[in-house]
């Protein structure tokens, strides 16, 4: 009867998902995140406040928090990075209103702070590298995981002047970035879980032993 | 206990002569009798109690820092996940605590229909634990919407909207709930203040019905036998043995493997591959655009596959009415289990192949309709998704037959290996 009931709830998990390919036109290409390398996500931070964050807001991050993060001493980070003067504590709007990029550029371009957790970080990776020309888009090209995308591509310039290796590492940095901005306190999660699993594993020993005692007093 | 004839002094003394603490956690805790042949399916009710107060605790922390209107909900949220000292780990353990909250009461109830622990003269604590069930999907539907997430907003239109399918008074009764002609603000505040007052306020109240009934009557076991037939001198079940420390003990260590699964989610996994936290609902609410694929939390899928089932209108009522209707049957029905079961035996292990058929049957179909209702649909889906809840409530609606016509194996006086 348990065996019957074991095989019926796996038989029933065995229906696959179909689907289209993952990165609209095309499969994403692999990404895998790494919130530790602090270089990277610098540089992911770097190319996002001078090339994304003139339309893309973070709104929900603080300048502050992500310099605290990525280890950027503060004073350095307000020289830099920040454009309009804004205190090191405040969220990190951008002036550009809905009003303005409507008219200008047809859309409100989205906040980005959690677009890694809507979308998935390989399909952003995959889709800043897959603009291509075509003439008959507003700003002559299109992409082939976003059909159609009211963005330009912004990175051009530096598409151009870069090694396809060097764009590539410059979009996963980016990416990286936004995998971490989208949930800041990740790595302090994951170094506070590893401590809570090995109190649990020693709690749960400590507590199957006890019940073993007993157990074998009743028989 | 006659406490009051005691002479000697004492706090715990001077308690008991005016109100038996003693007795009281006597006969609902340390000396509860629980049958000696109870196995791990037994586990579940003490560890959602655990969950419960973890929700309560997690839950007032996380409203002290949530806004409950439309224009602020999204970013207290996410407020709450930078901003507030461990916020995060505060809203993971809630997320993670509601699915756990769920996977754990459809254990305890499959536990409660396989060894038959709803029949007499126990259908009052059946009745009761349901009644904390239903409450429990309130609970969940109404938290989810707080977020205030694209999938927030878009649940609540699907499941809101689904009273206006009833004839004559429906829309006007939606427009009710919501509190506006399309769910908005004053629908997300008279939702939070159900998911945060209301419904605890029930739920407590039902839970401590259900425990406390359960402890006048006793607990059932894996082989349905009465153990209240064969007492020792003080009135005490022979196949029974003492809560403290016997089942405490159990229980504490069934608290470590599951704080070892629960953990793992929410200190690494804590979207749970989408089904904890939806990856659609870290986009604000937008009530322009709708989410391709409307799916609701994995814990109702099985009755959302049913609703979408139901494609087809008849007798003049329309199929989503209809839908609606088998939706809510499908949960509704397992209340009338204990007069649905005729058998001569509780337990599984005594009943018949037939039983054993249509309780697989059951089990099947519940994975597959779950399955069904998280995907989007297909014509191959839709028509699994009729026979399965045919298959469903096959298992409900047969049972008065197929409990009698089967034949039962003997049950025994005593729990085996007494």
């Amino acid at each position: 009867m348990r065996l019957l009931f074991i095989i019926l709830f796996f038989s029933s998990f065995s229906f696959s998902a179909e689907g289209d390919f993952n990165c609209g036109t095309i499969e994403c290409d692999n990404f895998s995140a790494d919130t530790t390398d602090l270089a990277s996500l610098q540089s992911g931070l770097t190319t996002y406040m001078n090339n994304c964050y003139g339309c893309h807001s973070l709104k929900y991050s603080r300048y502050n928090r992500v310099a605290k993060d990525l280890k950027i001493p503060i004073e350095i980070y307000q020289e830099n990075l920040i454009f309009d003067g804004s205190k090191p504590g405040e969220l990190m709007n951008i002036s550009l209103n809905e009003k303005d990029a409507v008219e200008w550029i047809g859309a409100k371009p989205p906040d980005l702070t959690l677009e890694a957790r809507i979308r998935k970080p390989e399909w952003i990776y995959t889709y800043l590298r897959t603009y291509y020309p075509d003439a008959s888009r507003p700003y002559g090209v299109n992409n082939k995981v976003y059909q159609n995308v009211s963005m330009p591509n912004v990175l051009e310039d530096l598409q151009l002047n870069l090694s396809a290796a060097e764009f590539d590492k410059v979009i996963y940095d980016l990416t990286n970035f936004l995998v971490y901005v989208a949930d800041p306190s990740a790595n302090e999660r994951k170094r506070i879980g590893v401590y809570v699993l090995l109190f649990l594993l020693l709690f749960t020993s400590f507590a199957y032993l006890t019940y073993r005692e007993f157990k074998k007093e009743l028989k | 206990m006659a406490a009051n004839e005691k002479n000697s002094g004492g706090i715990v003394n001077w308690f008991d002569t005016r109100f038996p603490v003693t007795d009281l956690l006597e006969r609902h805790l340390s000396k509860y009798p629980a049958p000696t042949n109870l196995n791990f399916w037994y586990l579940f009710g003490f560890l959602m109690i655990v969950v419960l107060a973890m929700q309560i605790l997690t839950g007032l922390w996380l409203m002290m820092n949530y806004t409950n209107t439309a224009e602020e909900a999204f970013s207290s949220v996410e407020y709450i996940m930078r901003d507030v000292e461990y916020g995060w780990l505060l809203r993971y353990m809630h997320a993670a605590g509601a699915s756990a909250f769920f996977a754990l009461i459809y254990l305890h109830m499959f536990r409660g229909m396989m060894y038959g622990s709803y029949r007499k003269p126990r259908e009052l604590i059946w009745v009761g634990g349901w009644v904390t069930y239903v409450l429990l999907c309130a609970e969940g539907f109404t938290g989810y919407v707080l977020p205030w997430g694209q999938m927030s907003f878009w649940a609540a239109q699907v499941i809101i909207s689904l009273l206006g399918s009833i004839p004559i008074i429906g829309e006007d009764l939606a427009t009710w709930i919501r509190g506006d002609y399309l769910i908005s603000g004053i629908t997300l505040s008279r939702l939070f203040a159900f998911h945060v007052v209301l419904l605890p306020i029930m739920i407590i109240a039902v839970v401590f019905f259900h425990i406390l009934a359960l402890h006048e009557i006793g607990s059932n076991n894996p082989d349905g036998i009465d153990i209240k037939k064969h007492v020792d001198k003080d009135g005490v079940p022979l196949d029974s043995k003492p809560f403290y420390p016997y089942d405490i003990t159990h229980d504490i260590y069934a608290l470590g493997v599951f704080l070892l699964i629960f953990c793992s989610v929410v200190f690494f996994f804590p979207e749970g591959g989408g089904y904890v936290l939806e990856y659609v609902n870290f986009e604000p609410a937008n009530p322009l655009s709708t989410p391709a694929h409307i799916v609701p939390s994995w814990y109702f899928t099985p009755f959302y596959a049913m609703l979408r089932a139901v494609d087809f209108s008849l007798f003049g009522f329309t199929a989503k009415f209809l839908g609606f209707v088998t939706m809510a049957a499908g949960i509704a029905i397992f209340a009338a289990l204990p007069w649905l079961d005729r058998s001569p035996v509780k337990s599984i292990r005594y009943k018949g192949i037939l039983s054993k058929a249509f309780l697989a049957g059951f089990v099947v179909s519940f994975f597959v309709l779950g399955y069904l209702g998280a995907v989007p649909p297909s014509d191959l889906k839709n028509l699994l998704a009729k026979v399965f809840t045919v298959v469903y409530f096959s298992y409900f609606l047969l049972m008065p037959i197929y409990t009698r016509l089967e034949k039962c194996k003997p049950v025994p006086e005593r729990a085996p290996g007494h």
